[in-house]
């Protein structure tokens, strides 16, 4: 029954921080904090914009092909 | 300054990538695209530039975003190995630069200085405005203000005292077309009095391996290097200097080669060493001639080689057999014989083996013999003219190279024809002036001789007149892309400058000059900013002697301009500009000035540069190179298919004949198993026919592939064409202006065309290299000490030359000083030997480099190099600050580094720093804003005198100094 | 593919700085931060061998494990980013990191006050891709353009590799084969005990 009380009290609570923070655009000052997890702004996958536009392979084989130009025996030969 | 231009970055930076990709095809406007491609090679061959996965739709750019991107291959600026960068340019600013893989030299790579060259698009310690000192301040003028003053100062002293009064120091950091420009521009103004920076760098192997056979330039490549199965590095510390070198030279030694380092110091180009030889400092000729002993009493040499390619080297070898037994080689340079034998043992038996040499063996008043005997070594091996093998001289700045073909040479019209009056008639010729007006500009008699150098501009200042080879004293010195404090008796230097009537500087940045000047002058002194070859255009020919064009990547910066635009506006102001441009095409730059376009000048240079073959390399050829980079094969330089099909990259010279002839340059020179016009060679027929009844011509059967002459034959000329029966296979117009003239003065280039693309033959002719350069001071290489020698023992035995009387136009002493150290127990008073040399995050005089926070950081106090054992001799601890003495009263104070690199006995300081004075921080002296970040001592301010007995090369490889811990 | 990583060949590291200027020259980085430093062991004397070191984006970073405010994430392709807008400067990454990585400027870092910065492997951090916002705080993102780290592409020798480990692998593997050492720097002897192998001395370094 507490348990169950302090449940919804938490979720209210929560809800109406959510609320009262809503129409600022600001983060919540409480944070919501999970240990060992990361905390930041999430980051765009390097193939998502142009040129790649998605195209994780592409993006993959481009990198690869480009990596060999710090092996010069690829133009040297032996 | 940089948050504005970040932001201006930033204002483009949001959609960048998707414009970046399209900008390359869509975005740059047709005029810098057009000017990009200057072949109609066309977006197909630009297409192929671009890197992989980066060819994208083409996207407009979006309304309101800024808009102009412009991309430039440009080279960087800081050595002569050439690595090539690509450059994004952000509606007029340096945002980005990129390595450029495809380049066959380099394939992307670059040290720490050419990594960071996007700083010079920064700039913020330029030279900004034209200075002047006034009152012990610097002042900011006009440039209308400081061309007036600057130039009527100059002509007042030219009417007072004569053309000879002013000394024009030009640069090994102009391109092509400016430095060949200067020499035009000295010769209008009537002195030979001008200079550069391989006086005091390689002028001595220039000279010295010129007169063995016929070229004095690196004979291979840094990229034939990957040919070789053996190279000996002495006197180099590519690591340090050419780091990109090493690129081709680790690659070779991971295939097998072996690598053999001589050094005073256990540098880094050591630390990949398989064979680490320590000599002392200046003993290099008996450790080669103690290497030729072996070689000789083995057998190693090449016997055939020898006859039939080489003069005198039976004199040689009983001269050293005699000399350089294994106890006196040790005696002398410290090497016991088992290593001695070890280092023979392992050029001999992995052959074709190559040498390599810098300042460790040109900065010497024995340089001229030093370099011989390392060719010498060469020949006896018959490594010359193979691939794999050669004399690999590793040159310094960029354009030093450039610079001594065609620049400011005391003593030679471009493309070291000299200057006797025919030479002097050939160019007017080619300029298109009168002969006799250049003659007029000139001091009576004063055409003909060989000017002063560089290296001693001081004391035409300070020594009295009377003892002097000319009119008068040295008045002003225009210091025109040098530093002061490369130059050895930086006190004596303090003094000329006090004396000078005028100094004027014109650089990107004040220098060292400056601030010297302003340290003990009030006036009399102007700086003129420059723009760096990042805010111009031209060609730069690189140490293997390929040439490659350099885009503009920016306007000027502040108020700069490029050194051709200022030397068009001195010519105004001297009354010769019609002259001096008279060939060229005018345009007239952003702010108004008048500029010869860099393509003009170089098609002039093409006209008129046959000796070495700087008329096959058009600006049309070049620029098809430099976007076609990925065509050419690393190890060959060769292009295989594509549009350069046959060509080797840059057209090294020579690339004899005109650019229709499509000679595809010397990738490696006296290369008898090439043909001609496959970049073959033989060694010039420069120094006669005969002498002392030995043939100096080729044996029969030595000669290059495929030639119709298969004997040795003397250089070609009107006559010998006649003799031979080909003169009728000139054209009507070749004969007309072939008669009378030879290979070097028809302006056709009949006489090269008919030997060599008829007939296979080598317009220089085809003779034997010379062991004895008979008309040197020691015809075979005689080791003699240093002046500032730490061994008066071996001073007794091995002296140096007589004093002499008027040479380069000045009394250049040698014995008296010498024996007025061993007299006066200098060596014991100052026991260490002091020598110095190059770090790898700075360039030269290092004022430039030293402003580049990203470098500066990297080296930031000045320090001495000192064996645990010295340092322990003197309580001196690692990290503490010393003072240095140098026997001529000088003191400079510097960081104490101990370290085994240097043995006991020797101690060794970076040359790069300048701008604290015995102790004392030149900042104030320096115009605000406009010092280097960091800043130090210069090791030069501490040096002796000494001068190389045939170039006058200063001797700053080895001197005496005393290390004290500071009080 | 395979993770993003770094291999420098110390038989080709010729110490010439020429990594640490391009990552200078390519981030704006300012004075006193150092992503990327060469390490020199036996300076002046026989043996002397130089390394390049940056941030290793491990695989189990100890960084990522101690900040107290988990300001650390890692990308699909093993890159080690930050997030420098909830970096509180602890230099607790600092403590933990065994290579240094991490570095605090003086006064600002690429305008934001004393945040740890460190190695990005050119792949930016968590802003747009390309904005100023992520040039200005983390540097470049060459990845995102299909580029490699500054550091490698323009290494003078060729030295330092940077990019796909699998493809790195191969490189390097190849130029240990051809010349038959170099290998035994990073421990090659103990990992794969070839039998021409030296007998590894206890407690002693391979």
């Amino acid at each position: 029954m507490m348990a169950r009380i302090t449940r919804i009290a938490t979720l209210a609570f929560g809800a109406m921080a959510a609320l009262m923070l809503a129409g600022c655009g600001e983060r919540p000052q409480v944070i919501d904090y999970k240990q060992g997890t990361y905390q930041g702004k999430p980051d765009d996958l390097p193939y998502a914009a142009a040129p790649f536009n998605g195209d994780k392979d592409k993006w993959e084989r481009d990198i690869r092909n480009r990596t060999q130009n710090q092996n010069e025996y690829k133009r040297i030969g032996s | 300054m940089l948050l504005t231009r970040k932001s201006d970055a930033a204002r483009v930076a949001g959609p960048r990538l998707k414009r970046t990709a399209g900008a390359r095809l869509s975005t740059m406007d047709r005029r810098t695209f057009l000017k990009r491609s200057g072949v109609a090679a066309g977006a197909g061959a630009f297409a192929s530039q671009l890197p992989y996965g980066m060819i994208g739709p083409a996207v407009a750019a979006k309304e309101g975003e800024a808009t102009n991107i412009v991309k430039a291959r440009t080279i960087c600026t800081h050595c002569s190995v050439g690595c090539a960068v690509d450059a994004t340019v952000e509606n007029g600013v340096w945002t980005r630069q990129e390595p450029v893989f495809e380049s066959p030299i380099n394939l992307g790579a670059h040290c720490a200085k050419g990594a960071s060259v996007r700083e010079h698009g920064h700039g913020e310690h330029r030279l900004k405005t034209p200075m002047k000192l006034v009152n012990g301040k610097w002042q900011r003028l006009s440039w209308e203000q400081a061309l007036n003053e600057v130039g009527d100062k100059l002509m007042a002293l030219r009417k007072e005292a004569g053309p000879d009064a002013v000394f024009w120091v030009g640069s090994s950091k102009h391109n092509n077309e400016q430095a060949y420009l200067m020499r035009k521009f000295v010769s209008f103004w009537g002195t030979n009095n001008t200079d550069h920076q391989a006086r005091i760098c390689h002028s001595t192997t220039v000279a010295g391996v010129a007169n063995t056979w016929g070229y004095g330039a690196m004979t291979n490549s840094y990229n034939d290097m990957q040919n070789t199965k053996c190279a000996l590095y002495i006197g180099s510390n590519a690591a340090e200097a050419h780091p990109v070198s090493m690129l081709h030279m680790l690659h070779a030694k991971e295939t097998g080669a072996k690598m053999i380092v001589v050094d005073p110091r256990f540098t880094r180009t050591a630390a990949k060493a398989d064979e680490f030889v320590r000599i002392r400092s200046g003993t290099d000729i008996p450790f080669l001639f103690g290497v030729l002993y072996h070689i000789f009493k083995n057998g190693w040499e090449d016997q055939k080689y020898i006859d039939d390619r080489v003069y005198g080297m039976d004199k040689v070898k009983a001269d050293v057999m005699a000399k350089w037994t294994p106890d006196k080689v040790e005696e002398v340079c410290g090497v016991p014989e088992a290593q001695v034998f070890k280092v023979a043992e392992m050029m001999a038996k992995n052959r074709p083996s190559t040498i390599v040499w810098c300042m460790g063996q040109t900065q010497h008043t024995i340089g001229n013999a030093i370099v011989r005997a390392s060719c010498i070594l060469q020949l006896a091996l018959g490594n010359i003219g193979v691939s794999g093998g050669g004399a690999n001289i590793f040159r310094g700045h960029d354009n030093v190279q450039g610079a001594t073909d065609i620049g400011p040479n005391p003593d030679s019209l471009p493309g070291y024809y000299g200057l006797a009056t025919g030479s002097w008639r050939f160019w007017a010729g080619v300029w298109g002036v009168d002969y006799e007006w250049i003659k007029k500009q000139y001091a009576e008699g004063m055409m003909e001789k060989p000017g002063m150098t560089v290296s001693r501009w001081i004391d035409g200042v300070m020594y009295p007149n009377d003892v002097l080879d000319q009119g008068p004293n040295l008045r002003a010195m225009v210091y025109w892309g040098h530093a002061p404090n490369s130059q050895t008796r930086g006190t004596d230097m303090l003094e000329a400058m006090k004396k000078l009537d005028l100094m004027v500087v014109i650089d990107p940045y004040p220098s060292a000059t400056a601030a010297m000047c302003a340290m003990v002058r009030k006036d009399g002194v102007y700086l003129l900013p420059a723009a760096t070859q990042f805010e111009t255009s031209g060609s730069v020919t690189a140490s293997n002697r390929s040439i490659q064009w350099r885009e503009k990547v920016i306007e000027p910066l502040f108020e700069s301009k490029p050194d051709h635009t200022l030397m068009v506006a001195f010519a105004k102001k001297f009354g010769f500009d019609k002259e001096l441009t008279k060939n060229y095409e005018m345009i007239k730059d952003k702010g108004g000035w008048d500029e010869p376009t860099p393509e003009s000048i170089l098609k002039e240079i093409n006209k008129g540069t046959w000796t070495i073959g700087y008329t096959g390399q058009s600006p049309e050829r070049l620029k098809l190179h430099m976007k076609n980079m990925s065509t050419f094969d690393v190890k060959t330089l060769r292009a295989r298919g594509g549009p350069c099909d046959g060509d080797y990259f840059g057209l090294p010279w020579p690339c004899y004949g005109t650019a229709e002839m499509k000679h595809p340059g010397s990738p490696n020179l006296y290369d008898t198993s090439k043909k001609m016009m496959d970049g073959g060679g033989c060694f010039r027929a420069n120094f006669g026919v005969e002498r002392e009844g030995v043939s100096l011509l080729a044996a029969d059967g030595s000669h290059p592939k495929g030639s119709d002459l298969t004997t040795g034959y003397p250089e070609f000329d009107h006559v010998l064409l006649k003799k031979l029966g080909w003169w009728d296979e000139l054209t009507e117009a070749e004969k007309k202006a072939a008669e009378g003239k030879n290979w070097k003065t028809d302006s056709s280039g009949g006489i090269i065309r008919v030997a060599m693309q008829v007939h296979g033959c080598n317009p220089f002719g085809n003779a034997k290299a010379r062991a004895i350069v008979w008309n040197f001071p020691d015809g075979i290489p005689q080791h003699r000490e240093p002046l500032y020698s730490p061994r008066p023992d071996m001073v007794a035995k091995y002296p140096t030359s007589d004093d002499k009387k008027a040479f380069w136009r000045l009394p250049t002493q040698y014995k008296s000083i010498q024996d007025k150290n061993v007299t006066e127990k200098v060596a014991e008073k100052f026991p260490l030997v002091l020598t110095s040399g190059r770090l790898v995050e700075y360039e030269g005089g290092g004022d430039e480099t030293r402003s580049n926070p990203w470098l500066a950081e990297l080296q930031q106090e000045n320090f001495i190099e000192i064996n645990p054992k010295d340092s322990n001799d003197r309580g001196i601890v690692d990290g503490e600050y010393v003072w240095v003495l140098s026997p001529t009263g000088a003191k400079i104070t510097v960081k104490a580094q101990v370290t085994d690199r240097v043995g006991a006995g020797t101690t060794f300081i970076p040359f790069h720093f300048a701008g604290w004075w015995e102790g004392k921080d030149m900042l104030e002296y320096y115009p605000k804003g406009a010092a280097p970040v960091v800043r130090g001592e210069a090791v030069n301010t501490a040096t002796t005198y000494g001068y190389d007995s045939v170039t006058m090369m200063q001797e700053s490889k080895t001197t005496l100094c005393q290390v004290a811990k500071k009080a | 593919m395979a993770r993003m990583k770094f291999l420098c060949d110390a038989e080709r590291c010729i110490e010439c700085n020429g990594c640490v200027t391009a990552c200078k020259q390519e981030h704006d980085i300012p004075w006193g931060v150092n992503r990327r430093r060469v390490v020199t062991i036996n300076d002046g004397v026989p043996g002397e061998k130089s390394v390049s070191v940056a941030c290793m984006h491990c695989s189990d970073a100890p960084c990522m494990a101690v900040c107290p405010v988990d300001c650390f994430y890692k990308t699909q392709e093993g890159v080690v980013l930050h997030d420098k807008d909830l970096c509180i400067g602890s230099a607790t990454a600092f403590y933990a990191c065994p290579f240094g990585a991490p570095q605090f400027p003086q006064a600002g870092a690429f305008g934001v006050r004393g945040k740890m910065d460190k190695c990005t492997f050119c792949a930016g951090g968590p802003e747009k891709d390309n904005s100023a916002a992520e040039f200005t705080k983390y540097g470049r993102n060459r990845l995102a353009e299909g580029k490699l780290p500054a550091c490698a592409e323009m290494c003078a020798t060729k030295a330092l590799l940077g990019g796909d480990g699998d493809t790195i692998a191969d490189i390097y593997r190849q130029r240990v084969t051809v010349r038959g050492k170099g290998s035994e720097v990073w421990g090659w002897g103990t990992a794969y005990g070839r039998p021409d192998a030296p007998k590894p001395v206890p407690g002693a370094k391979s």
